[in-house]
């Protein structure tokens, strides 16, 4: 067993603690007979409800509607705001995602995006220490409906370190 | 192209341990559509269009890829993820609800992977008068590894009397 030495890493790291909870509108988008075909034609999306509109007409929606990945190809004006200013030496990676589904998102709705950061956390792994930062994103239809949510995990990691 | 299998999952035909799956092997082309998904608002069609500007990034630039210490360029977290959600939407049939889904990117997914793409029902039950199947769900690639590895929620119709 060996102890690891301190090192530059040891610093604690530093963000903006304000901007924790606090919702941020990131844009507005419509939902686009283009983009759900460009976004199928990407994922070899083959299922009818997105890409058949006469079987669509028939479906329980009535129409065609969004894949619900395409939400995440959609973007947001100000990125991944609110910004944290997170400092600390390292690159960042996605470490988890989750999404709720709320209702169906049809071709021709106008969405709205809010995002808040929902928490961020250090952890010590095995490849070292890791600071997480966790946004949720809020999606809201012309009437006012959440058709869904995303929750998303970044990690930032030190590489090259083990 | 695949074509699917496209009928009415009923809850009462779904039971603990029923495993279901699907390959995906997404390459550098289609990488890029998932990033330009957009691209149609943007005025580009890609028929003789000028392709818009994509950054320089880990996603679809090797190179760039290397020098931050990858093997290689990256498929996106939220493309394998939604790789993995088509799954359990072609699984669920034209009546299923997707609920949720959720996963932990555990390992990359490089351009040209092939991925087993693999559903588990670990149970079904009754909930605020809904049926509901919970999943595990994980991707496999070529390397033994499992990239991704979750969990889904989806609302299945009853079977009609």
């Amino acid at each position: 067993m060996t102890v690891e030495p301190a090192s530059e890493a040891e610093a604690a790291f530093e963000y903006d603690e304000s901007a924790i909870g606090v919702d941020v509108d990131v844009g507005s988008f419509e939902i686009t007979r283009e983009q759900i075909e460009a976004y199928c034609e990407a994922v070899d999306e083959t299922n009818p409800l997105y890409t058949d509109e006469a079987y669509a007409q028939n479906s329980p929606h009535g129409t065609i509607i969004a894949p619900p990945g395409m939400l995440h190809t959609m973007p947001l004006s100000q990125g991944l705001d609110p910004k944290l200013q997170v400092h600390f030496k390292s690159t960042s990676f996605h470490a988890g995602q989750g999404m709720e589904i709320f209702g169906p998102i049809r071709e021709g709705d106008s969405i709205q995006a809010r995002s808040q950061v929902k928490e961020i956390y250090e952890k010590t792994g095995r490849t070292g220490r890791m600071v997480f930062v966790v946004r949720r994103i809020s999606y809201v239809n012309q009437d006012d409906a959440v058709v869904a949510a995303i929750e998303h995990s970044f990690v930032n990691r030190e590489m090259g370190t083990r | 192209m695949t074509t699917i299998d496209f009928q009415i999952r009923y809850f009462e035909d779904v039971d603990p341990a029923d495993e279901f799956e699907e390959a995906a092997q997404p390459t550098t082309d289609s990488v890029i559509g998932w990033l330009t998904v957009d691209a149609p608002r943007r005025g580009w069609t890609g028929e003789g269009d000028e392709q818009p500007d994509l950054p320089r990034t880990r996603f679809i630039d090797a190179e760039l890829a290397l020098e931050q210490g990858l093997p290689g360029a990256i498929v996106p977290g939220a493309m394998s993820m939604a790789i993995l959600t088509k799954l359990v939407t072609n699984w669920m049939g034209p009546t299923g609800k997707l609920r949720s889904i959720e996963v932990d990117f555990r390992r990359l997914v490089l351009h040209e992977d092939s991925l087993r793409c693999i559903g588990l029902v670990t149970d079904t039950l009754e909930e605020d008068g809904a049926s509901i199947v919970k999943l595990d769900v994980y991707m496999e690639n070529e390397r033994g590894e499992r990239p991704l590895q979750g969990t889904a929620s989806v609302e299945l119709p009853h079977r009609p009397e």
